[in-house]
C-alpha cells in the first residue's frame, strides 16, 4: 500500500491494495497507521458490496448501527442491514426521495459540520464511505482537521476549552434547521450524551477539538451562550487552511476518523439526480466524559 | 469632509474613514448629502471622535430620515429601560448600569448579536442606517464586524443568481434566537405579535446605486415555497458565501467612535469580549426604511 499526501499531514490517497479481499494483519495495522499520521484516507477504484464492505470494516472494530435505521419502521429501510448507514437520496423502493419527504429532512442536517454519532455516549471511531452511484455535479464531502483546529488556538482558548464538557443530541443539530419530526417511541435517542469538547488521540496523543453540530450546550453555561462560544469555535475550525473537499468518483471509499475531524455533505441536485452512497461506521470504544445516570443515550 | 477607504474589495469601496467634521455639530444639508453619497459610495463609514450624547446622537441620526423605535425597547416595560425608546441599548448594563448576570435574560436574547444579521430586517419595512456610537468599550475584544452584500451577490455564479432572484424568505427575531437556543416564550406572551415573520425579498436593489445585493440575515427561518430544513441549509450556505474574509472588515471600537452603515447592503455581527466583567456601552439610532422589499402574507 502507497499513500499520497493530498493535504499536507490530513488527507491522503491509498494506492495499490485491494480492499474488497481479506486483509493481513499488517495491511490493517498499515491502515491504522495511515489514519493516525493523517485523518482521511482515500480508496479509488474500490468496486465493493454492502458484504465486503461491511467485512473491510471490521478489521478495524465493532460496527455501529445507523441512527436512522434504529428510529425507523424495518420496512422504510433500503438497505438490509442495520450496520449500514443510507446516505442517498432514495427511498426504500429505490425511487428519489420526493422534496418533503421527512427523510430527506432528516438527512439535510448532514450538511452542517459533524462527527458521526456524537450523539452517543462512546462516539464513533471510523467512518467508511462507499460511492456507488454519485451525482454528476456537487455532492462533494468536506473534511475538517480539529488537531490543526486545536493546535492554532491561541493560549488563553486553549486554557478556557481544556476542561469543557458539552451535550450533543441528534436533535440539536435537526433543531438548527428548523426539523424535529422523529416519530413515537425515539425520546431515548434524543436524549443528550456528554463529551469532552477537547480530546486526545489514544495512539498519537495528539489534542484536538470535539466540535459537532449536534452540540446543543455546555454544561454549566446558559445555553445561548454555550451556542454562541460553539459557533465561534466552529467557525475557526473550519477555515479553509483546515479543510479538504472531497470531490466523489464511484466506487471511491472514503475512511475518516470522527476523534480527530468533522465533515459535511455539500448540496447536490438531489431531486433529480442518485447520489448512493454506504457509511458503515466502526463504535467508540470509550467515554470522552462521564455521563449523566440515566440520561444518556446508548 | 474627507473620506479615506478602509476596506475595499473585488466589488469596490466597501468601508471608509471621515475626517474634518463634527457631527454633534448641526450641519448643512451639503454636509448631509456627502455623508449620503458616501454611503452609497462605501455602505460602512467610520467616524472617530465624535463625542455625542444621546440628544445629539438622535438629532445627527434624524438627518437622514425617520428613527425606529429599539425593539429591545418596544419589548421591555418602561421601568426596565436604561435609555430613550429611539436609542437602542446596545450594552451590558440594566437600568442601574450594573453589569448583567450570566443568566439575565436580557443578556441571553442579546448573545443573538454574535449571527451575521441585517437590523430590523424582521421588519416588513426594515432599517436603512444603524449608527453606532461607543460610549465605554472594553479592554479587549467586542469589535463589531461587517460583510459587503453587494460584493457577495456580485461574487455568485450566474446559476445561484438566476435561482434566488425572486426567492422570498421569511425573517423573525424568534428564528435567530431560537438558533442560539433562547426560546421564543422567553419574549413574554405580550410580545409574541412582534415575532410573526415578516416577508424580504432575498435580493435586493439598491434605490440609488441600482446595484444588487444579498438580503441575507439570522432572522431568516424560512423560504416561501421550500420546505423549512431545505431553506436553512441554503440561506447558512450563502451565509458563508457571503461572510468570507475577503468581504468582510473588522472595526476594533475606540471611545467615541460612530461607526454607520447601510443596512440594505450588509450583514454585520458583534464578537466576543469579557461582558461579565467589562464595560460595554453603545448606543444604537436606526433609521428606518422607505419601503417594504415583499409583499407581506396575509395578517403577518
Amino acid at each position: 500500500m502507497k499513500l499520497t499526501p493530498l493535504h499536507d499531514g490530513f488527507v491522503a490517497e491509498a494506492s495499490e491494495i485491494d480492499i474488497s479481499r481479506p486483509l493481513s494483519a499488517d495491511e490493517v495495522a498499515a491502515i491504522e497507521a495511515g489514519m493516525d499520521q493523517y485523518a482521511v484516507l482515500v480508496f479509488r477504484d474500490q468496486p465493493l458490496t454492502d458484504e465486503t464492505q461491511q467485512a473491510f470494516s471490521r478489521n478495524f472494530g465493532e460496527l455501529e448501527q445507523a441512527l436512522i435505521a434504529q428510529m425507523s419502521a424495518a420496512t422504510a429501510q433500503r438497505l438490509k442491514s442495520f450496520e449500514m448507514a443510507d446516505v442517498s437520496n432514495l427511498d426504500a423502493n429505490g425511487n428519489l426521495r420526493a422534496r418533503d419527504d421527512n427523510r430527506r429532512m432528516y438527512a439535510l442536517g448532514n450538511r452542517l459540520w459533524h462527527a458521526d454519532a456524537s450523539f452517543r455516549a462512546t462516539g464513533a471511531i471510523y467512518s467508511l464511505l462507499s460511492a456507488r452511484v454519485v451525482p454528476s455535479r456537487g455532492g462533494n464531502t468536506e473534511f475538517a482537521d480539529m488537531r490543526a483546529a486545536y493546535d492554532a488556538l491561541d493560549e488563553a482558548t486553549k486554557a478556557q476549552v481544556g476542561d469543557l464538557i458539552t451535550e450533543h443530541s441528534i436533535a440539536f443539530s435537526r433543531a438548527e434547521l428548523g426539523f424535529a419530526e422523529y416519530g413515537p417511541g425515539n425520546e431515548d435517542k434524543v436524549r443528550p450524551v456528554r463529551h469532552s469538547l477537547v480530546r486526545t488521540h489514544p495512539v498519537t496523543g495528539r489534542k484536538s477539538l470535539y466540535l459537532s453540530a449536534h452540540i446543543g450546550t455546555i454544561v454549566g453555561w446558559p445555553m445561548p451562550e454555550a451556542r454562541a462560544f460553539i459557533r465561534d469555535l466552529t467557525e475557526h475550525a473550519t477555515q479553509r487552511q483546515f479543510t479538504h473537499a472531497h470531490e466523489w468518483r464511484v466506487n471511491d471509499l472514503v475512511m475518516w476518523d470522527n476523534r480527530t475531524t468533522m465533515h459535511r455533505a455539500r448540496r447536490y441536485r438531489d431531486l433529480e439526480e442518485v447520489r448512493d452512497l454506504r457509511r458503515t461506521t466502526i463504535r467508540g470504544t470509550g467515554l470522552t466524559a462521564e455521563q449523566v445516570p440515566a440520561m444518556a443515550a446508548e | 469632509m474627507n473620506i479615506r477607504p478602509l476596506t475595499r474589495n473585488s466589488a469596490g469601496d466597501f468601508v471608509g474613514e471621515v475626517t474634518g467634521i463634527d457631527l454633534a455639530a448641526p450641519l448643512s444639508d451639503a454636509d448631509v448629502a456627502a455623508i449620503d453619497a458616501g454611503m452609497d459610495r462605501f455602505a460602512v463609514l467610520v467616524f472617530h471622535d465624535q463625542h455625542f450624547d444621546d440628544d445629539t446622537q438622535l438629532a445627527f441620526s434624524r438627518r437622514f430620515g425617520e428613527l425606529e423605535i429599539s425593539s429591545g425597547g418596544e419589548m421591555s416595560r418602561p421601568e426596565d429601560r436604561r435609555l430613550k425608546l429611539e436609542m437602542a441599548d446596545i450594552s451590558n448594563l440594566d437600568r442601574n448600569s450594573r453589569l448583567r448576570a450570566a443568566d439575565d435574560r436580557v443578556r441571553l436574547s442579546a448573545l443573538g448579536n454574535r449571527l451575521w444579521h441585517s437590523d430590523a430586517s424582521f421588519r416588513a419595512i426594515p432599517a436603512k442606517y444603524s449608527l453606532l456610537s461607543a460610549r465605554v468599550v472594553p479592554a479587549k475584544g467586542g469589535n463589531t464586524e461587517f460583510a459587503d452584500m453587494r460584493a457577495a451577490y456580485e461574487t455568485l455564479d450566474e446559476a445561484t443568481k438566476s435561482e434566488i432572484e425572486d426567492l422570498i424568505t421569511e425573517h423573525s427575531n424568534a428564528y435567530s434566537r431560537e438558533t442560539i437556543g433562547f426560546p421564543r416564550e422567553a419574549y413574554g406572551a405580550e410580545n409574541q405579535d412582534k415575532l410573526r415573520p415578516v416577508r424580504h425579498r432575498l435580493v435586493r436593489t439598491h434605490p440609488v446605486t441600482g446595484r444588487k445585493s444579498l438580503y441575507l440575515s439570522a432572522h431568516i427561518g424560512g423560504i416561501v415555497g421550500w420546505p423549512m430544513p431545505e431553506a436553512r441549509a441554503f440561506i447558512r450556505d450563502l451565509t458563508e458565501h457571503a461572510t468570507q474574509p475577503a468581504f468582510i472588515h473588522a472595526h476594533a471600537w475606540r471611545e467615541w467612535d460612530l461607526v454607520m452603515w447601510d443596512n440594505r447592503t450588509t450583514m454585520h455581527r458583534a464578537r466576543r469580549y469579557d461582558d461579565l466583567h467589562d464595560v460595554r456601552d453603545m448606543r444604537r439610532s436606526t433609521v428606518r426604511g422607505d419601503a417594504m422589499t415583499a409583499p407581506q402574507a396575509q395578517a403577518a
